[in-house]
């Protein structure tokens, strides 16, 4: 899933020839880091509308504030920290509209929290191609989540995860390392209890969960 | 006791969880989505958007000219009417069309008031003296003495020497 960077300060100039005026440089921009920024969001907020929402107000926030940009670091911590804080305010703006709207129906304070953008209704298309991993990737915490796709679609560094996300390079650490191992074990047929569904069973589950990984 | 650490094997690459990451699917933003975003890149500089830069591009220049070309055309067909070659021949050719109106007229044998209308408005017309001849002589029968006379000295300038005959053209 990553998509070749190029030398550290490459995409930083890139930015800083944008800065000065040169739009295509924007563009190269753009096409190199579109991908891994639209699935971060997407496999962030697991909505598709949400998802192209905020990538549309990443990209807007980065052009606003071009004219302060100095590239004192690697590009893709810049734009991914945008990201991050663009992520962590629609979770809140989520998290208000649900409190709102529960204040106003007693009978929803007696339904289970989930947010908005998780609702069945709002990731069934999502969910229907998602395969066991991906599934298991919106299962994490999304601080877990976060520090999984930032490494894997940006080959961000503990220390850079830590810088976009704003802690420490232990959390960031340990974050990573959580969501590793639980993504892990979706990995692992293992997890399938092997011996109540028997051989022929197992063999059946395995082949189906690969026919839709690969459909 | 913490478990085996495998951050480590993770971060040096190429882990069995990065291969399948790698194998999903990897979906991309819309091209809806990339048009806005570029032409909003593009729109911040001040330069055309990109989705209709060719038509913005092109707008400062093509409505001077279609305003340069809309009064460029109504001139030439005020001139055309004024000047054109319809208006300096229409004087040539009134003559004409009223011999190409005459004849049948003549003819057709048309009423004499209608005949002298169209013969008098000019004598030179061609008009075979026989007809010019009994036309002045229907004049006097209908006791248009005044009228005849004028046509017969119409006649004897145009035809001096011809012959008038018994025709009851005389007072």
């Amino acid at each position: 899933m990553l998509e070749p960077m190029e030398p550290l300060d490459e995409d930083a100039k890139l930015m800083v020839r944008y800065r000065d005026g040169d739009a295509d440089a924007f563009s190269t921009l753009y096409a190199r880091h579109k991908g891994p920024l639209y699935r971060y969001l997407l496999r962030q907020v697991r909505n598709a509308g949400a998802a192209s929402d905020l990538f549309q107000e990443v990209w807007s926030r980065l052009v606003a504030t071009r004219s302060r940009y100095e590239a004192r670091a690697k590009f893709a911590t810049y734009l991914f920290h945008i990201a991050h804080n663009c992520t962590i305010d629609f979770f809140r703006r989520d998290l208000k509209m649900r409190r709102a709207a529960r204040s106003d129906d007693a009978e929803h304070q007696a339904e289970p929290e989930v947010p908005e953008y998780q609702r069945p209704d709002g990731i069934a298309e999502f969910a229907e191609q998602q395969s066991a991993l991906l599934a298991a990737l919106g299962a994490l915490p999304q601080e877990q989540r976060e520090a999984f796709l930032l490494h894997e679609e940006t080959g961000l560094t503990i220390e850079e995860i830590a810088r976009v996300t704003q802690v420490g390079v232990e959390t960031a650490k340990s974050r990573l390392r959580y969501a590793i191992r639980k993504l892990k074990k979706s990995l692992l047929p293992a997890e399938i209890p092997v011996r109540s569904y028997g051989r022929e069973r197992f063999e059946q589950h395995a082949i189906n969960g690969t026919a839709r990984r690969l459909g | 006791m913490e478990p085996p650490d495998d951050l480590d094997e993770y971060l040096r690459g190429d882990s069995a969880l990065s291969r399948q990451y790698r194998r999903e699917s990897a979906p991309t933003p819309p091209h809806a989505l990339d048009r806005r975003v570029l032409g909003l890149s593009r729109g911040a500089l001040g330069l055309s958007d990109g989705v209709h830069g060719t038509a913005r591009r092109l707008t400062p220049w093509l409505a001077p000219l279609a305003f340069a070309a809309s009064v460029l055309l109504s001139v030439a067909l005020v001139l055309a009417i004024v000047f054109g070659p319809q208006t300096t021949k229409r004087v040539d050719d009134a003559p004409r069309l009223v011999r190409v109106a005459a004849h049948p007229d003549a003819t057709a044998n048309p009423p004499l008031n209608r005949r002298l209308q169209l013969y008098s408005s000019d004598p030179k017309l061609a008009r075979a003296p026989s007809i010019w001849l009994a036309d002045i002589a229907a004049l006097r029968r209908a006791g248009l003495n005044r009228e005849a006379d004028e046509e017969l000295r119409r006649f004897r300038s145009a035809y001096p020497d011809y012959s008038t005959g018994d025709l009851a053209i005389r007072p």
